[in-house]
């Protein structure tokens, strides 16, 4: 796999690509800022491109804008943007305009390679990553939406880790359930938001967005 | 001949013809201003009927204006200067500073219009005086005013028009200090006004200096300590991944852990800071808080301008502070928050559809939200603000903080 990096500090950005490059992923550019980020998308057509939100010039938000550039040109490459605060807004903002190939990670979560790791590849293959912190967020708030209102609550708790990008043997792992009973969980899940029947992954997406957009 | 050197040394001053020129303009200058005087006065007399009323009311704003003109003439001639008067007050029948004014258009005219008339007159008579003994030769009376008989008596004449002449510049003197004396008095912001405010200047860079340090602490700690926290945990991450020593993999597996906790508790502190959502404006971040919130809650924020950093940050942990409040004693469903300004104030409203009793919940427990909403009046009251909260039992509770706008 083969990813660019934007990051602005320094030494966090080479810790990335010496972390990336020994869990055998090919780290093409390593920028600091949003534009010098679009120009090495455009000439490398990376996988995948791990971005900060704040960068120079402004501090703000560029990371994000730069993630949502690319998302738009450039169907084919994932984003995976990392925050230093759990803003949901911004993970909205990723998220409604993208089903999959996005992924919003705190920025602690590099410390947690796996994770890390597991999020980018996820991405770059076409799903969704979402920080467990914004699920939380996002999860305590009783949605609006009548049909979220109708999950119980264990149904509740898987649609957060749908959210975050799991996978159904994933969560019965995380939940000490059989495989067999989240999958009955799921399609109650997904009978509840009345999404008709389709090809499942594109529904579990759907069911991620109609509980970000609550 | 010594009197009239004396008169010249005088005379020949810059600071004699500046006061000459200022009492002698003035009692043109302040034609308008004591018309307005008397029409003022007149209105007292018609305050009975709301014509008048609204006469007076408009007078007085105009007279709040006069302060300016008479400094702009006094700066020009006298170089006095005085410091702006404070702003209007909500009620104008009662802005003691209009009052004052208006007193001052009135008496400042009596002043300088007499003043300018002896002037005149004894400009006048000293000239001719002084000037007698060339009258007397040439045998020309001008006034028909002097009866002197001899030549020598033009002469005691034109002494007494040098001495006249003489006193003139500090008769002059005497009335711009009176003057003066009247514009302390009348038109200068009162020595309270004075130190209220210079507190309010001092209290507001104050605030933006704290503001500033939070906003530049958070900035440092995000981009400093959380940077270089991660990049440690990044090498840990490389140690374990390396290494094919168990011990040495589990130390570092401990060691990472213990980033993650510091890492949790830095974000945890630099939160209760400066919320860097505030950086993308007051709707990002308090539409953020409202997504935290345990209880949905709708954000609208509706502003014709950036409030300054002090006044976004209090609205924010105001809304934080009361939707905790809202999850835990309301009972509510839904909340509603809301922002919006006008002309002069900024108006944060924060509604739920609980069971209200808020003050009695807070008198009941002595504790929690008690403590929170008396934090949250105090908070508003640095800012120069006000929260009112409304909780009728059965509700709802609706909390309003009001904030002097400054943008």
């Amino acid at each position: 796999m083969r990813v660019a990096i934007a990051e602005d500090n320094p030494l966090l950005r080479d810790g990335i690509v010496l972390l990336l490059g020994e869990h055998d992923i090919e780290v093409v550019a390593a920028v600091s800022d949003g534009a010098a980020l679009l120009e090495a998308v455009k000439k490398e057509q990376p996988d995948a491109a791990v971005v900060d939100v704040r960068m120079p010039p402004t501090h703000t938000d560029e990371g994000l804008r730069a993630a949502l550039t690319i998302r738009a040109a450039y169907p084919s490459i994932g984003v995976l943007v990392f925050s230093q605060w759990v803003e949901t807004s911004y993970a909205r903002r990723l998220l409604s305009e993208n089903a999959g190939k996005v992924g919003y990670l705190l920025k602690d979560r590099i410390v947690s390679t796996d994770e890390f790791v597991g999020a980018l590849r996820r991405v770059a293959d076409g799903g969704t990553a979402l920080d467990p912190e914004v699920v939380r967020h996002l999860l305590a708030a009783p949605q609006v939406d009548a049909g979220l209102a109708r999950l119980s609550a264990r149904e509740r708790e898987i649609l957060g880790l749908l959210a975050e990008g799991r996978s159904n043997v994933a969560i019965a792992e995380s939940l000490h359930l059989a495989e067999r009973s989240v999958e009955k969980h799921v399609t109650a899940i997904f009978t509840k938001l009345d999404l008709i029947h389709d090809r499942s992954d594109h529904r579990r997406v759907l069911a991620v967005l109609r509980y970000l957009k609550g | 001949m010594s009197g009239a050197a004396q008169v010249y040394r005088v005379w020949a001053t810059g600071r004699w013809w500046r006061e000459l020129g200022f009492v002698l303009s003035g009692a043109v200058l302040r034609l308008p201003t004591f018309a307005l005087a008397l029409l003022g006065i007149a209105a007292c007399a018609l305050s009975v009927v709301i014509f008048g009323l609204a006469l007076l009311t408009g007078l007085l704003a105009l007279a709040r204006r006069t302060p300016r003109y008479f400094r702009a003439v006094a700066r020009k001639l006298l170089g006095q200067d005085w410091p702006d008067v404070e702003p209007a007050s909500s009620f104008p029948l009662a802005d003691s500073t209009a009052w004052r004014a208006l007193a001052y258009c009135f008496l400042g005219f009596v002043l300088i219009y007499t003043a300018a008339y002896l002037t005149i007159i004894a400009l006048g008579s000293g000239l001719a005086a002084l000037t007698y003994p060339i009258w007397w030769f040439l045998d020309v009376n001008p006034l028909e005013a002097l009866d002197a008989h001899t030549w020598a008596q033009t002469w005691i004449a034109a002494g007494e028009g040098a001495l006249l002449l003489f006193a003139l510049p500090w008769f002059i003197r005497l009335v711009v200090l009176a003057d003066s004396w009247l514009v302390r008095t009348l038109l200068q912001p009162s020595r309270a006004a004075r130190r209220i405010a210079q507190l309010e200047a001092g209290r507001a860079a104050l605030q933006a200096d704290a503001a500033a340090l939070l906003r530049r602490v958070e900035r440092d700690l995000h981009d400093g300590t959380q940077a270089r926290l991660v990049s440690l945990g990044v090498q840990l991450a490389r140690i374990e991944h390396k290494t094919d020593q168990a011990e040495v993999r589990d130390l570092a597996a401990d060691s990472r852990d213990t980033v993650t906790e510091a890492l949790t508790e830095l974000r945890d502190i630099v939160r209760g800071l400066h919320p860097p959502a505030l950086d993308d404006g007051l709707e990002v971040a308090l539409s953020t808080l409202a997504g935290r919130s345990a209880v949905p809650a709708a954000v609208a924020v509706d502003l014709a301008g950036r409030p300054p950093d002090a006044t976004a940050s209090a609205i924010y942990f105001t809304v934080a502070e009361l939707l905790t409040n809202v999850a835990r004693h309301a009972g509510a469903t839904r909340a509603w928050i809301t922002v919006t300004d006008d002309a002069t104030r900024l108006m944060l409203t924060v509604r739920d559809d609980g069971h209200g009793g808020a003050a009695e919940t807070s008198g009941a427990d002595g504790s929690g939200a008690g403590t929170g909403l008396a934090g949250l009046m105090r908070r508003a009251a640095a800012l120069d603000g006000e929260l009112h909260i409304a909780s009728p039992a059965g509700g709802p509770t609706i909390v309003t903080m009001t904030l002097p706008r400054e943008y």
